[in-house]
């Protein structure tokens, strides 16, 4: 009888045992170092379809991290840093689960991402409850920024910036009355061009919209490759002079290759998702040539400082540098920034409160924010394919004088 | 008012889809026939054939722009290595996701699970080993219009999807009908028990027939990667809509394959001129479901042993 | 073959035709493959740098040894057998037949439940959030699913389709989206309009479908799956488009004076959720005990018998459908109020095959097996986040998930923790007696 009882109690206390085992209470603290340690974490795509644009900003942060630990780029910091990486598979429902893995880490001062509106907007509640400052890379939906999140950072432009400047641009500069305008259907794109619209219409342009499902290349989209070739031909019968496209260097070249070899002429103007040599070189110099790109950022191409981080990246990634990898970099520099001004003693509200006034120079652009979030200055620039290179035209508030 | 602009163009530009659909579809259709099982894993099948077809070409090729007869060979050796790609793999995963299953005489259901398993483990490696941006396959041919039909383009890449296409169409109605494993495939497809005690081996048809699906699904990875770009997430679309293409056309039927490829190809097509272009999908599986309601065994009927 | 028509062989090569030795084969490919997932990543520049990378390094040769160490140990089972036979007797035998008893049964299911309720208090803030979002959630979505494959053997590849109805709905009634409702409803309202809205779904899809052939479902329902993720896309004026749909308010209950709201502490919906795992728990349980639950399993063994017996076949089929999407409709609310936001991007065909992965994994007709299946899987790699052992990389999940599904198939179709009935099911089947599922061909079973 004892050892029926024996038996009975040790298998209710067996698996309880093993959960208790493998559902850690709590997350051991850091080992006290001569340095304190502190966190810079990155939330973004590390897994799914959307991977590669995350992985281009995680070893961006990496590289940040990794070059001021060596004392490359501030000197001698009174901290050591360490980097995490927090998959959120750039989806909503993932997201806050990212958040709070890095919420829970206390040695975590700020987070550069996460990556994607939708994830942010999901995410951002927590990260706020928690004090936590967030600088994202890449998240440009201009909701983000009138929801009262106080710890809400963003070093891009939002869509309401590009989009209303690029519309002017295409106004006043390429001087066209009719305009067709396509989005990949991803989040970015649909408000970019949703903004882009607005802008155009109120400026007595006629749009015409299509809405073309982005293929499973730069971004995960249920699209596939053989819708180009129509829509292009759909577009050459419009007689529109001037093509728009919201969304990302892959698909963007294959419209543009599609659009050429239909004998489309008119102009082709893109933003920043396509603001990449790789869309060069997968349009081929001849298709690309003559396409205006616009971005609220400078000129990342040329100077000494953005050569060696392209092949410092290299170096750590094993990859070049893509679409956000610039971004990302200054993301992280603008913490180790703010970090470093804080002296030894940093805290998540020292961050926080150092970011509000930050100004310091990155690879793209200075970053300062506005109170609620956003870049300050967003200057859009244009830029245009010339010969198989992308060269700086100017700002837009200059050329649509 | 949809059909006026440009009828012609999207009618060419559907049928070169269509062509690409029917090749992947055989692949279904020729698994369906001797296994009645969706083989789930066959986009893995289409993207390995796009993969391997880029190693090899972007090896060749390089920056290089061939012409002439040079374009002819490489556009050959595209398809052979596209092929060879997909049938290692098609061979591969019969053994490995398919072949144990059979011999416990598994349900049905295990073995849609087991090539969904499949699947996912297939893209998912190549993205791992192979990178997970999309490459583009170096061009063995200047694309250009070819001539004009009703005012639309034909162009190049159209003219080497249709000669490719019909020649393997036209290799793969030989097999079938003409030699021994095409006697095989379609004995096993009519009746499988009685084949078996006839002496034919069950084992080495199935076997065959994935490797035989996987050559055209291989090619086909080739054809649409030449346009698209390879990535290893490119074969889970065009598989989808190959398979309401083997179902439109009547599962297990080769002809009904390239008919159910060629008739969606073309109907999605001008169904986006009416609509947006993001409702290609819709579209896709809208004919999917009504064909499946009124007509669940397809255009053409069903059964590889009956009709080929 | 038999001997005779051998030519006669030397043992090494006598050996070489046994199953020892294709076993060893199997041991040692099957090492050098999981060598590779494991190992570093290539690109497409260097394609073959990531199998050299794993292969060519001492670590393969760990792999190797541990494949020959399982071949060692399938072979030699039978000295190992009684071994482990005894000790699965003292180990899990008795409990189970002490649970016979109901007065033990009673005292350990109270026993789970206080554990249950008092164990998450002591977690991390990441934890209970992991416990909510990835285990809670998907707990529910796979009993949900299990009711579909489990017990009426239907492949449902568009379950997330429902999820995200739920999720839209609770969006609509909460006056969250861009086209508003006649009147603005606390989420705990909107569950009975959500659920309703994903059942009618259910049934809208299922009648004219499940008269199909079983893989056809498979196909239209991922179809279906695709299909709502467009439209969710598409229709901006209505859904918000890919940009999502912010604001959805959380849960919260006004009693009189009594007021409570949940909030982005994942702790509060820890409890709402367990609650409704429990009553789902319950409510499937008996309803597989039911007439329901035995029409089911008639249907599965064999439709054509069932539907001989005079069972109406599509009427349960569509039951189970339905019931399915209405469980995936709820976990839908209560996600999309739990995060209080959601995108069309949330509803992936991915996110489908996931839980059809849950629920074979613990097992396929089994509610404790569904349940386990998707708290050890979706605890898994949050697990292998914080403890990165073996290398483990948060974007190769899928090949682990794939590689477990077709080895789950090969050599434990019944999953982890397998439903009695189920298990002689297949059993049965590969004895070539009824079908395990209701997906039999045309043509009948495949020789």
């Amino acid at each position: 009888m004892h050892n029926k009882w024996f038996r009975f109690l040790l298998m209710l206390g067996t698996p309880f045992l093993a959960i208790a085992l493998v559902l850690p209470v709590s997350s051991t603290g850091a080992f006290a170092a001569s340095k304190p340690t502190y966190t810079i974490a990155y939330e973004g795509p590390l897994s799914g379809g959307n991977a590669q644009l995350g992985l281009n900003m995680e070893y961006s942060v990496q590289l940040a991290v990794n070059q001021a630990n060596a004392g490359k780029t501030f000197g001698t910091l009174p901290f050591q840093l360490k980097f995490v990486p927090e998959d959120d598979q750039g989806l909503a429902s993932v997201s806050p689960t990212a958040a709070q893995a890095l919420i829970t880490n206390t040695s975590v001062v700020a987070v550069v991402g996460p990556a994607f509106s939708g994830a942010t907007k999901a995410a951002e509640p927590a990260f706020n409850a928690a004090g936590l400052a967030t600088v994202s890379p890449s998240a440009t939906a201009p909701a983000l920024a009138t929801q009262g999140w106080n710890n809400f950072f963003r070093v891009v432009a939002d869509d309401n910036a590009q989009g209303p400047a690029d519309a002017l641009y295409v106004k006043k500069v390429l001087k066209t009355k009719k305009v067709y305008t396509l989005d990949d259907a991803s989040a970015y794109a649909s408000g970019l061009v949703s903004a882009f619209d607005t802008k155009a219409k109120s400026l007595g342009i006629a749009v015409k919209h299509q809405t073309v499902q982005g293929t499973t290349q730069c971004q995960e989209g249920t699209g596939d490759v053989s819708e180009y070739p129509p829509l292009a031909s759909e577009i050459k019968s419009s007689g529109d002079p001037v093509t728009f496209y919201a969304g990302y260097y892959c698909d963007f070249a294959l419209l543009a290759k599609a659009l050429r070899t239909q004998g489309y002429t008119g102009k082709l103007v893109s933003d920043d998702g396509s603001l990449d040599t790789h869309f060069i070189a997968e349009a081929g110099a001849r298709v690309a040539n003559g396409t205006l790109i616009s971005c609220a950022c400078a000129d990342e191409t040329k100077s000494a400082s953005a050569t060696s981080f392209a092949k410092q990246f290299k170096a750590l990634a094993h990859f070049s540098i893509g679409t956000y990898s610039a971004e990302a970099y200054d993301a992280a520099n603008t913490v180790i920034s703010v970090m470093k001004s804080t002296g030894a003693n940093v805290t998540r509200s020292s961050v926080l409160k150092g970011l509000r006034t930050v100004d310091y120079k990155g690879l793209t652009k200075t970053v300062q924010f506005q109170s609620n979030g956003n870049i300050s200055g967003t200057a859009v620039y244009i830029y245009q394919v010339k010969s198989g290179k992308i060269a700086v035209v100017g700002l837009v508030s200059k050329l649509a004088k | 008012m949809c059909f006026t602009q440009n009828f012609w163009n999207l009618f060419i530009s559907g049928i070169a889809n269509g062509l690409v659909y029917a090749l992947i579809a055989l692949g279904y259709t020729l698994v369906y026939g001797v296994l009645q099982l969706i083989n789930f894993a066959h986009s893995e099948v289409f993207m390995s054939g796009g993969f391997a077809s880029y190693f090899i070409l972007n090896a060749l090729i390089g920056s290089s722009q061939p012409h002439g007869l040079a374009s002819v060979g490489f556009v050959v050796l595209g398809i052979v290595a596209g092929a060879t790609g997909g049938g290692i793999v098609a061979f591969l995963l019969e053994r490995v996701a398919y072949r144990p299953l059979r011999r416990r005489n598994a349900p049905r259901l295990a073995f849609l699970i087991s090539a969904i398993g499949a699947s996912y483990f297939m893209y998912n490696l190549a993205g791992k080993e192979f990178g997970r941006d999309a490459v583009s396959i170096p061009s063995p041919f200047t694309n250009g219009t070819v001539f004009t039909v009703f005012g639309a383009q034909v162009q190049t890449y159209y003219i080497v999807i249709a000669v490719a296409t019909l020649v393997m169409l036209v290799l793969l109605d030989r097999v079938v009908a003409g030699t021994r494993l095409g006697k095989g495939i379609r004995a096993v497809a009519q009746d499988a028990q009685t084949a078996s005690l006839m002496g034919v081996n069950i084992d080495r048809v199935i076997s065959q027939t994935f490797v035989l699906g996987g050559l055209l699904g291989g090619a086909a990875g080739f054809l649409f990667g030449l346009n698209a770009g390879v990535v290893y997430t490119m074969g889970f679309t065009p598989s989808l809509k190959a398979f309401t293409a083997a179902v439109l056309g009547g599962i297990g039927n080769i002809r009904g394959a390239v008919l159910g490829g060629l008739v969606l190809g073309v109907a999605e097509n001008l169904g986006i001129a009416c609509t947006q272009s993001s409702w290609r999908d819709v579209i896709a599986f809208g004919i999917l479901v009504l064909v499946l309601l009124i007509r669940p065994t397809g255009i053409l009927g069903e059964r590889l042993g009956r009709s080929a | 073959m038999s001997a005779g028509l051998q030519p006669r062989t030397g043992s090494a090569a006598r050996f070489w035709r046994s199953t020892d030795a294709r076993r060893l084969f199997g041991c040692v490919v099957g090492a050098l493959v999981v060598a590779v997932m494991t190992g570093p990543s290539g690109s497409a520049s260097a394609p073959t740098s990531g199998f050299t990378g794993s292969l060519f390094r001492p670590r393969a040769f760990v792999f190797v040894a541990l494949g020959l160490a399982l071949w060692a140990v399938m072979t030699f089972r039978s000295r190992f057998g009684d071994v482990v036979r005894r000790a699965n007797d003292r180990i899990i035998a008795t409990p189970r037949q002490l649970l016979v008893n109901r007065w033990y049964r009673y005292i350990f299911y109270l026993a789970v439940f206080a554990f249950a309720i008092w164990y998450p208090t002591i977690l991390s803030g990441y934890w209970q959030e992991v416990l909510v979002d990835q285990i809670g959630v998907f707990v529910l979505l796979a009993l949900g699913l299990n009711v579909v494959v489990g017990y009426a053997g239907l492949l449902d590849l568009g379950y997330i389709a429902f999820y995200a109805i739920g999720a839209y709905s609770a969006a609509y009634w909460t006056g969250a989206l861009p086209i508003h409702p006649p009147m603005h409803l606390n989420p705990f309202w909107a569950i009975p309009l959500a659920v309703l809205a994903a059942m009618l779904a259910g049934v809208v899809l299922g009648s004219p479908t499940l008269r199909l052939r079983g893989d056809y479902l498979a196909i239209v329902t991922l179809g279906f799956g695709e299909i709502i993720q467009i439209v969710a896309t598409n229709l901006t004026g209505v859904t918000g488009g890919s940009q999502g749909v912010i604001g959805i308010p959380h849960f919260s209950l006004h009693v009189d004076s009594l007021k409570y709201v949940w909030h982005v502490k994942a702790l509060p919906y820890y409890y709402l959720l367990l609650v409704f795992v429990v009553i789902a728990l319950a409510a499937f349980r008996s309803l597989e005990r039911s007439r329901v639950g035995r029409c089911w399993a008639a249907i599965r063994e064999d439709e054509v018998a069932a539907e001989a017996s005079g069972i109406n076949v599509l009427k349960y089929k569509v039951m189970a459908f339905s019931i399915g999407a209405s469980t995936s409709g709820f976990a839908g609310i209560l996600t999309a109020s739990k995060i209080g936001f959601i995108e069309p991007g949330d509803f992936t065909v991915q996110l489908s095959i996931l839980i059809l992965v849950l629920v074979v994994f613990g097992g396929m007709g089994s509610l404790i097996g569904a349940a386990m299946g998707a708290a050890v899987l979706q605890w898994l790699p949050q697990f292998l986040r914080v403890h990165p052992l073996f290398g483990f990389q948060p974007q190769d999940l899928f090949i682990y998930l794939g590689a477990l599904l077709v080895v789950m198939m090969i050599f434990r179709p019944a999953g982890i923790v397998p439903s009695r009935r189920r298990r002689s099911e297949i059993g049965l089947a590969e004895h070539g007696v009824g079908t395990a599922d209701a997906m039999s061909a045309a043509g009948g079973p495949v020789a």
